[in-house]
């Protein structure tokens, strides 16, 4: 049977780019005077001067990975930290600079925010540049707003969360992000408050050369829900750009949390993320992440289960075209009796990319009869790419229920050939394929967020195969 | 000592890349191995020895009638360094070789540890050539009431010609206060079958690394395992597969148990290597824990470079099922009998396996007295 060949996706709605059109862009290079002048820009608080101060010794003193993607075309020296952009923050879209808001208006921010979410934040580069929530979640106390107005406005909350969950020397990246980090969202969810419509916080770097280091904080206390959005984007230059964000999540006793990630980087980025989540007694933190874009990325959410009866669910897709080399996973500490974890990973390679599904699952001597079922397939879409499932499985205890199942293939001949003999053209039967295979993540995002997620699968599964 | 490193190396807080045993020393005493015999057909042979490793390849001319050549080479000046990491310096010396078409052939080495005879370092070289048919089971055994240290370190190395169909049984029986390190390497040739069971229940520390290099069309390689942990025994498993030849076939399956404080780390990789087209691979590891001390740990790979081939691997671990148990109990077997019979039904399709019945009542006895 001929091979279909499989073009690139097409990104030209995310690939524009606007001038570098900046207030301040701290010069390139990692010192200390250079964290000294972000906190100074950014009228830190002492304690948090301390904190950045304290993350670049421990930067400095850590090494690189070693293992998975070669990082060594990241040379800091070329990356400026901070870029800030010509806006402040604004709670009306009319505010925000024109360049800025066509920018956001492209991506279709605004709309989705009229049609479809409760709050949302826009951050451009360094900044956030757009912030708003609803009247009637702000009365139930709700806080969403910037990093920066919480550090000034929430001190205590920050201050006893921030680099808690995520400890400053978990890695290199995350050192990084605490002596640099700026922007990103703070969510606040009181006791027993159910948001039922999400809050979307959406990132993207214009600047070249630059990184963006946003920090992610959100709280959702006893018996609260919440469902937050974060979708990420940036158009392409030929030098290396940096994201090492963090994201810190803390979920209640019988509380409720939906992050939902779509990753769509361009080809230039090194998407070195970080996320992690402690969750309460029986807590459900679920994620689902969509890894589209990007050069390489390095990213592996965490849920440790420190409450009795914690849930946490992970769905997962990464899509890894020429140039490409996704290597992503998941990571779960069962640290209390009767915790539960359902994994399910897929990974699609095309055009010589590579993807790779690396994992933990840890159960400890604190959780008899935990539970816990990992499913990973890789679908290879021709004979250039390259795809691996590194899975660590580690069981320390014996009333557990634990499986992992994994696979890897191509797509069927036999099913084109049935698909093909009711009357399906050849294309679209591996498109319906395809798609069938991304069916059980595509089916966990929000319907609401359609405005990128869709125009993406579609792209991706639907004009690109044929 | 860091030994059985994993092929790609995954974040070092997962623990899983290589294993680091701590006070473990190599005995500097290397007085020699006597205590080994070999059968062929069920018949005791005395190998014949060669002085060197070229000298066993002119006895290779001399035996030419016969269907099968077992050398011993004394003087060797060979030092392997293989999988687990840890050099070798052997202190025996056996070379296997298995002429063109012959079939119906049995061997069986034999090694049994005593105060005399601690430390065994051997080298074994099995060559199968074209269209044989070779059965060879390798037992690493302590005589009866030996309980001293003792130390195995041994390589086991096989080459399959075409059409080959080798199977290989090793069973390691050693004592609790022993170390056994033990590498395996197979090289197979087009349509060479292979059959690799091993049962892996001595040591406190196990340390296994078997590589397989299936490089012929049609190449088949199963290799059943199994390992019974108990008191603080460590099993440290490294299994590595590549898949170079079209429709290449690996087939892995490990079965254990783990009693009181025993740990076990399996590794498992299957590497599709590019231009294997219509390769299968499978993995299977299953770990059933007998105790809330006992600990496992799995990494089982999957690294995929050809896009026509297929790989599965799962891996699963928990306790004896309680319905199972209470069945048992029920129709008045003991706690401790019910349980033995059902690790007994778990690993009985792979002791099926071993071709010789002493062997098998051998490894039946020990999972009883273990148990």
């Amino acid at each position: 049977m001929a091979k279909t060949q499989i073009e690139d996706i097409n990104r030209n709605i995310y690939d524009f780019k606007k001038e570098d059109n900046y207030d301040y862009k701290i010069k390139k290079g990692l010192t200390k005077e250079i964290v000294e002048e972000i906190s100074k820009q950014k009228n830190d608080p002492d304690w948090m001067r301390e904190i950045r101060l304290h993350a670049l010794e421990v930067y400095n003193e850590l090494e690189l990975p070693t293992w998975g993607p070669d990082l060594s075309e990241l040379n800091m020296d070329d990356i400026a930290t901070y870029v800030r952009p010509k806006s402040k923050l604004n709670s009306s879209w009319d505010d925000v600079p024109e360049d800025i808001k066509d920018t956001f208006d492209r991506l279709g921010i605004p709309e989705a925010e009229k049609e479809s979410l409760a709050g949302v934040g826009a951050q451009y580069d360094s900044e956030v540049v757009y912030h708003s929530m609803k009247e009637e979640l702000k009365k139930q106390g709700v806080i969403y707003t910037d990093m920066e107005t919480a550090v000034r406005e929430y001190p205590d909350l920050v201050k006893s969360h921030f680099m808690k969950c995520v400890p400053v020397n978990d890695h290199k990246f995350v050192a990084l992000h605490a002596a640099v980090w700026s922007g990103g969202s703070f969510v606040y969810v009181p006791k027993g408050v159910k948001v039922d419509v999400p809050l979307q916080s959406y990132f993207r770097l214009n600047s070249p050369e630059s990184g963006q280091f946003e920090h992610t904080l959100i709280i959702v206390e006893e018996g609260a829900s919440l469902h937050f959005i974060e979708g990420c984007s940036a158009p392409k230059y030929n030098k290396v750009n940096l994201h090492a964000g963090c994201v810190e999540l803390y979920v209640g006793d019988n509380a409720h949390l939906r992050y939902s990630t779509i990753e769509n980087w361009s080809k230039n980025m090194l998407n070195l993320n970080t996320k992690k989540a402690l969750c309460g007694k029986n807590s459900e933190m679920e994620w689902v992440s969509g890894s589209f874009g990007s050069k390489i990325s390095m990213l592996y959410p965490m849920s440790i289960l420190n409450g009795e009866g914690a849930r946490t669910e992970f769905t997962g897709i990464s899509f890894a075209g020429k140039g490409q080399n996704l290597d992503n996973g998941f990571k779960v500490i069962h640290n209390a009796p009767n915790t539960k974890s359902v994994i399910n990973a897929k990974s699609i390679s095309k055009h010589g990319g590579k993807c790779t599904y690396r994992s933990l699952v840890r159960i400890t001597e604190n959780a008899p009869k935990s539970k816990s079922s990992v499913s990973c397939e890789s679908l290879m879409l021709d004979d250039i790419s390259v795809s691996d499932t590194i899975p660590t499985n580690d069981i320390r205890t014996d009333e557990v229920e634990f499986s992992h199942e994994a696979k890897i293939g191509k797509i069927s001949d036999k099913a084109i050939f049935y698909l093909m003999s009711r009357g399906i053209s050849e294309e679209d039967a591996k498109a319906m394929i395809v798609r069938g295979f991304a069916y059980p993540i595509s089916k966990e995002l929000p319907v609401e967020y359609a405005v990128e997620m869709n125009n993406l699968i579609n792209l991706e599964l639907e004009g690109a195969i044929g | 000592m860091i030994l059985n490193e994993t092929p790609v190396r995954t974040s070092k807080n997962f623990n899983s890349n290589n294993i680091e045993l701590k006070n473990f020393e190599v005995p500097q005493e290397n007085n020699g191995f006597l205590n080994r015999n070999i059968y062929i057909n069920s018949e005791k042979k005395i190998m014949i020895v060669a002085e060197s490793q070229e000298d066993s390849e002119r006895l290779n001319d001399l035996y030419e009638d016969n269907k099968v050549l077992v050398t011993e080479i004394t003087k060797s000046d060979f030092k392997l360094k293989y999988g687990v990491g840890q050099e070798n310096n052997p202190n025996q010396f056996i070379r296997v070789l298995a002429k063109e078409g012959a079939t119906g052939v049995a061997i069986n080495l034999e090694f049994t540890f005593d105060e005399e005879n601690t430390n065994l370092q051997d080298a074994i070289e099995i060559y199968a050539e074209k269209d044989t048919d070779l059965d060879v089971t390798i037992s690493y055994v302590p005589n009866e009431e030996f309980g001293e240290y003792s130390y195995h370190n041994g390589v086991i190395k096989l080459t399959a010609l075409e059409n080959a169909n080798v199977n290989i049984t090793v069973v390691n029986l050693l004592n609790n206060s022993s170390d056994n390190l033990i590498s395996f390497e197979n090289k197979l040739l087009d349509n060479a079958k292979l059959n690799y069971t091993i049962i892996d229940f001595g040591g406190k520390n196990s340390i296994t690394n078997y590589y397989t290099d299936l490089f012929g069309k049609n190449s088949d390689n199963r290799v059943n395992s199994i390992y019974l942990g108990n008191n603080n025994q460590l099993f440290d498993l490294n299994y590595i597969a590549h898949c170079h030849g079209e429709k290449s076939n690996i087939n892995i399956e490990v079965q254990g148990a783990l009693k009181d404080e025993a740990i076990k780390h399996f590794k498992g990789t299957i590497d599709f290597k590019k231009g294997c087209k219509k390769a299968v691979g499978n993995e299977n590891e299953n770990c059933l824990l007998l105790s809330d001390k006992a600990k496992s740990l799995a990494l089982p790979m999957l690294l995929c470079s050809e896009e026509d081939v297929e790989g599965n691997h799962s891996s699963s671990s928990g306790k004896a099922g309680q319905k199972e148990l209470f069945y048992l109990m029920s129709r008045g077997l003991t706690e401790k009998d019910a349980m033995k019979l059902l690790v007994r039904a778990k690993f009985n399709t792979i002791l099926e396996g071993i071709t010789k019945n002493d062997v098998k009542e051998l490894v039946s006895n020990a999972i009883d007295s273990k148990l």
